[in-house]
C-alpha cells in the first residue's frame, strides 16, 4: 500500500473508526513513515477542533415544547382512529378487487362497441341517402314531365330548365322533351328545349330523334338553331334530313342558305 | 420505536430524552443558530411521530433521525431565497442565542472554525459534524446521506482534506487554546 491509501485511513484512526487489522497496519506505517506522520498532526487538527466545539446545552423550553407537541399529536391521533379503522378496511376491500384489469376490460368494449355502432350507422345512412336522393331525383322527373304538360309557356320553359340540373336523364324524359320539341307551339319554349337536348346528344336516341325532327320543324328560328348544333356536333346522318328540308316550299331564304351551307360543312 | 410504530406513542417521550441534545448539537453545528435549531429538533420529531409507519424494523433509530434532520434543514435552509445565510446566523449568534450561552462566548476560535467549515459543501460540512459523534457507525452515517459505506469514509477524509486547505489559508494552527 502507498501513503496515499493509508492518509485514506488517517481520519479514521484519530476518531478510532478502524479495525484492528488496519489499525495495527498504519500504526506500523506511521512509525515508518515522517510524512505520513505530519498528515496525521494536520487531520487531528482538523477533527480535534471540530470534536472540540462544544454542545450547546437546549434550553428547557425545547422539551415543554416537545410534551406540548406529543399531546396534541396523541389527541388528534385518537380521534380520527374509529373512523380510521373503518375507512382503512373500506379502503383495503376496494384495493383488493381486481378494479384496474376491469376498468380497462370495460373501456375497450366500450370503444369497440362505439366503433361498431358508428361504423353500421354510418353505412345505413349512406344506404338511406342514396335511396332518398332517387326518390328525390323520380319526383324531380314526374314533377317535369308533369309541368311540360302546362298550358302555361313560362312553366314549360322551367320544366324543361330543369333537366339541365339532372344528373341522369332516362328515356322518359328524352321521349318527353322529343315531344315538346317537335309539338309545342311556344318557339321560345321549343328552342330551349332544342338546348337542352343538344347537351345530351351523347345519347343516340337524342340523336336520332334531333335528326327526325328537322323536318318538322317550321320555325326559321328552331331550323337555323337546328342547323348549328348538328354542325356543331357533326351529325352525319342529319344531311339527308337537310336536303329534305330544303325540298320543303316556302322555306325561309336565310334558313335555305345556312342548310346550304351546313350540308357543305358537314360533307 | 418500533413500539412507538405500533401505536404506543408515548414511548416517543423516551426516545426524545435520549435523542434531543445530539440532535440539537447536530443542527447547531450546521446552523449556528439556537432557536431555528430548536425548532427544527420539534419538527423532526414532529415528522417522525407523522411518518412512524416508515420506519423500517431492524434500521437504526439513529440513522432514521438524521435522515429526516437532513430533510428539514433543506426544507429549511433559511429564508425565502432558499439559501443558507451565514449573515443573518452570524446576526443571531451576535445579537441574541450565542451570547447567552458561556461556552461559546469564551473562544473566538470556535467562530472561526464555523467560519471555515461554512466553505465546504453542505454534505462535506453534514458529514464532518456527523462523523464527530462518536456514537454513530460508518453505517449509520451512510444510511443518512444515503451512500455506501466506502464513499461515506472517503468522504469524510476528502471533507477533512479540504478543510486541512481551507486551515492553511486561513493561517489556523490550533483551535482550542
Amino acid at each position: 500500500m502507498k501513503c496515499e491509501d493509508y492518509k485514506q485511513w488517517l481520519p479514521d484512526w484519530h476518531m478510532g473508526r478502524l479495525g484492528n487489522a488496519e489499525k495495527e497496519e498504519l500504526e506500523q506505517h506511521l512509525n515508518s513513515c515522517d510524512i505520513c506522520r505530519e498528515a496525521l498532526a494536520a487531520t487531528a487538527l482538523v477533527l480535534d477542533n471540530i470534536s472540540g466545539l462544544p454542545d450547546p446545552t437546549p434550553s428547557a423550553q425545547m422539551a415543554v415544547n416537545f410534551r406540548g407537541m406529543l399531546d396534541d399529536f396523541k389527541a388528534a391521533e385518537k380521534q380520527p382512529a374509529a373512523t380510521n379503522d373503518f375507512w382503512s378496511r373500506l379502503k383495503r376491500s376496494w384495493a383488493s378487487q381486481p378494479r384496474f384489469p376491469l376498468a380497462y376490460c370495460l373501456m375497450i368494449l366500450l370503444i369497440f362497441d362505439c366503433m361498431v355502432y358508428w361504423f353500421s350507422r354510418n353505412s345505413e345512412q349512406e344506404k338511406e341517402v342514396q335511396e332518398l336522393h332517387a326518390q328525390v331525383h323520380e319526383l324531380k322527373q314526374t314533377m317535369m314531365l308533369a309541368m311540360l304538360d302546362n298550358p302555361l309557356a313560362s312553366e314549360r320553359l322551367k320544366a324543361v330548365n330543369y333537366t339541365g340540373e339532372m344528373k341522369r336523364v332516362d328515356h322518359n324524359v328524352i321521349v318527353a322533351l322529343l315531344a315538346t320539341l317537335n309539338n309545342d307551339p311556344n318557339d321560345n319554349v321549343r328552342l330551349s328545349t332544342l338546348e337542352a337536348l343538344a347537351r345530351l346528344a351523347n345519347n343516340p336516341e337524342v340523336r336520332t330523334g334531333l335528326i327526325q325532327s328537322i323536318t318538322k320543324q317550321d320555325s326559321p328560328i328552331i331550323q337555323l338553331a337546328i342547323a348549328d348544333v348538328m354542325l356543331k356536333l357533326q351529325v352525319k346522318g342529319s344531311i339527308s334530313a337537310f336536303k329534305q328540308l330544303l325540298k320543303q316550299k316556302g322555306l325561309d331564304e336565310n334558313v335555305r342558305d345556312k342548310v346550304k351551307e351546313t350540308i357543305t360543312k358537314l360533307i | 420505536m418500533l413500539l412507538v410504530k405500533a401505536g404506543d406513542v408515548e414511548r416517543m417521550g423516551l426516545l426524545f430524552e435520549r435523542h434531543h441534545r445530539a440532535l440539537f448539537a447536530f443542527l447547531f453545528h450546521l446552523t449556528q443558530r439556537r432557536e431555528a435549531s430548536e425548532d427544527m429538533v420539534q419538527t423532526v420529531f414532529y415528522r417522525m411521530l407523522k411518518y412512524r409507519n416508515s420506519f423500517a424494523e431492524g434500521s437504526n433509530f439513529s440513522g432514521w433521525m438524521y435522515h429526516i434532520a437532513r430533510n428539514v434543514l433543506k426544507d429549511q435552509k433559511f429564508g425565502s431565497d432558499g439559501k443558507y445565510d451565514p449573515i443573518s446566523a452570524h446576526e443571531e449568534r451576535i445579537s441574541g442565542g450565542a451570547l447567552a450561552d458561556e461556552e461559546l462566548e469564551k473562544t473566538q476560535s470556535h467562530q472561526q472554525l464555523y467560519k471555515a467549515m461554512e466553505l465546504l459543501s453542505s454534505d462535506d460540512r453534514e458529514i464532518l459534524i456527523l462523523n464527530r459523534m462518536k456514537e454513530l457507525k460508518y453505517s449509520e452515517i451512510s444510511m443518512i446521506m444515503g451512500i455506501t459505506e466506502g464513499a461515506a469514509r472517503i468522504r469524510v477524509f476528502r471533507a477533512v482534506e479540504e478543510l486541512k486547505k481551507i486551515f492553511i489559508k486561513k493561517g489556523i494552527k490550533s483551535g482550542n487554546e
